[in-house]
């Protein structure tokens, strides 16, 4: 049936359609609609509005370790704090989601205009080096879909995946029939603990036992853990593109950006990422190769212009609209400016 | 069941040094462990960073080594799951009323059932000897130089401020005791906080005039005392049990 959903509450709704039973997380807009919505449903799931940020991202991983399909939401400055348990999961391999409604920053910022500021911080926010699968819905539909890959891809990838939404598509308002939204699940992949006689830690460690001072294992551990999260990853690589044969101009963006840029289809081809990391690297030299000029537009200092200047080896130009309003009038006047 | 069921050879030696205090708590709570005959499966250790964060993967049982502090986030995210599990925290003063204290005065409030072994060694023992919460005042360490001026951490008076409460102070001195308490508090249905006094000599009593393990061992003996009477909360250097559960007026 059609109703009048919003971007927040799709994510909630893909979530338990997912098969997650466990959520924490601390109130912080725009994020806050996502627990809300959750916190209805305390007793169906497992509940916790956390003491903090950090506490919440922990104990979504001991309740995924534990057997439960597990989340966490926050915003930009929870993001931060959440770092540490991000870094955690990649290093034990513990499937989870994390949802980052992303807000002006840095520290408090803007409180609480949209915007796309936390990218790079999705692929590289903790320390050390680890690769993440990122995805990032442009609409409410997408809001409910992509929640549901993500705990795919996690469980798949034994590890965290994180949903980027903006404010503005987190508080977007579509009228959609999720029903007519089908994915098929994935199963848990983690034998639940009481079950085993395993260690789970952040130390470097094989079979359990840490392997602190051993160079070369870390570099045989890493080169595993790396394969399995991009080999994932490649059946994750949702992305949209319109060609437009008669541009020469290939517009890239994501989240609340391309859905205000939709009206320019006419004039450029299009190409919106869904997977920002790992970068859709084929699929952009694809659709860079049949165009002269290569724009990203968003709503930071050129985040993902960096990303995509890097896969492409040639000059890609940016719009950047910085956070807080964003308007198609802006854009085009950028447009007119390149 | 044998204690040594509860051991996971494989990983032994231990971590810990020469004359260290840890070793003892980890044994007596592997007998506490037997004499409640607590199967294997079904039960999960939990352990955050620091020397006795190291526990966790000594035990026989699937287990979790945390990030610094969050130990108990962790652990309550476990019940939380999976509420049969027994779940039993393994950790030091400096991981669990240090940087992870603001989960221990949530945890605490949320009375999550949990067993909770917090090792005071009175100082940040893994990373060279650090002032810790618990320094008692005036001791000088790497990073208080002159002698630390403040207090340290009432543990008990956090733990107690809950209407429904399980605290227990005991010493690695006082095994039979320690082992009554461990068996305590993981049958205790809610929260339940041992701190167990210990010491650390490597990097805390060298530095403070003690020669060996043995000698802080001593200095447990002269200080520690079993509370005598079954009422109250434990005064100076008392040992024993305050509990509240929930119930009385």
């Amino acid at each position: 049936m059609k109703s009048l959903v919003m971007g927040n509450d799709a994510v909630a709704c893909g979530a338990l359609k997912a098969g997650m039973t466990f959520f924490a997380a601390y109130p912080i807009t725009p994020a806050s609609e996502i627990m809300h919505a959750l916190a209805e449903r305390e007793g169906e799931i497992a509940f916790v509005h956390a003491e903090d940020e950090i506490a919440s991202i922990h104990m979504a991983i001991g309740a995924s370790l534990a057997g439960r399909k597990a989340m966490t939401s926050t915003s930009g400055p929870g993001m931060s704090l959440k770092q540490e348990g991000i870094g955690l999961a990649h290093m034990m391999e513990v499937p989870l989601v994390v949802v980052n409604v992303q807000r002006v920053g840095p520290s408090t910022g803007m409180p609480t205009l949209p915007a796309q500021g936390d990218i790079l911080q999705a692929a590289h926010g903790s320390h050390g080096d680890y690769v993440p699968i990122v995805l990032y819905p442009s609409s409410v539909e997408e809001c409910f879909r992509f929640t549901i890959e993500a705990f795919n891809a996690a469980e798949e990838s034994r590890s965290p995946v994180i949903l980027l939404l903006d404010g503005y598509v987190a508080h977007l308002q579509e009228t959609v029939d999720l029903d007519t939204v089908t994915v098929e699940l994935k199963p848990r992949t983690l034998l639940p603990l009481g079950e085993g006689r395993r260690h789970f830690t952040g130390l470097l460690a094989k079979d359990g036992v840490p392997k602190t001072k051993d160079t070369g294992y870390y570099r045989e551990w890493y080169a595993r853990i790396k394969a399995k999260i991009l080999d994932t990853a490649s059946r994750y690589n949702f992305h949209d593109y319109r060609r437009n044969p008669a541009a020469d101009t290939l517009l890239i963006s994501y989240g609340i950006t391309h859905r205000v840029m939709t009206p320019l289809a006419g004039a450029y081809s299009l190409f919106k990422p869904v997977r920002m990391y790992p970068v859709l690297e084929d699929e952009l030299r694809a659709a860079a190769a049949e165009h002269r000029k290569i724009v990203v537009v968003e709503m930071n200092d050129g985040q993902y212009r960096g990303e995509v200047q890097k896969v492409l080896k040639r000059d890609v130009l940016g719009i950047s609209i910085l956070g807080g309003t964003i308007s198609l009038k802006e854009i085009r006047e950028h447009l007119r400016g390149l | 069941m044998d204690y040594k069921d509860y051991i996971n050879w494989d990983r032994m030696p231990t971590t810990w040094c020469p004359g260290c205090a840890i070793g003892t708590v980890f044994k007596q709570t592997a007998f506490a462990l037997a004499e409640m005959a607590l199967p294997l499966e079904g039960m999960t250790v939990v352990s955050g960073i620091g020397c006795s964060g190291r526990a966790a993967g000594y035990f026989n049982v699937d287990s979790v080594h945390a990030a610094h502090g969050r130990a108990l986030p962790v652990a309550e995210g476990i019940k939380r799951a999976n509420p049969r599990l027994k779940v039993i925290v393994f950790s030091g003063d400096g991981d669990l009323v240090g940087i992870g204290g603001n989960h221990l005065l949530h945890a605490a409030r949320r009375d999550v059932d949990l067993a909770v072994i917090c090792i005071n060694n009175s100082i940040y023992g893994m990373t060279g000897g650090q002032t810790a919460p618990t320094t008692p005042t005036g001791v000088k360490t790497l990073t208080s130089p002159h002698g630390t001026p403040y207090a340290p951490l009432n543990i008990q008076g956090i733990i107690t401020s809950n209407r429904r409460h399980w605290f227990a102070r005991t010493s690695t001195l006082h095994v039979v005791h320690l082992q009554k308490v461990v068996r305590e508090a993981v049958e205790w249905p809610g929260f339940a906080f041992i701190e167990v006094m210990a010491f650390c000599i490597e990097n805390y009593g060298r530095r403070i005039g003690f020669k060996s393990g043995h000698e802080m061992l001593t200095q447990l003996k002269k200080d520690y005392k079993l509370k005598a009477g079954p009422e109250g909360l434990l005064q100076g250097h008392e040992l024993g049990v305050v509990k509240n559960d929930g119930q009385a007026s």
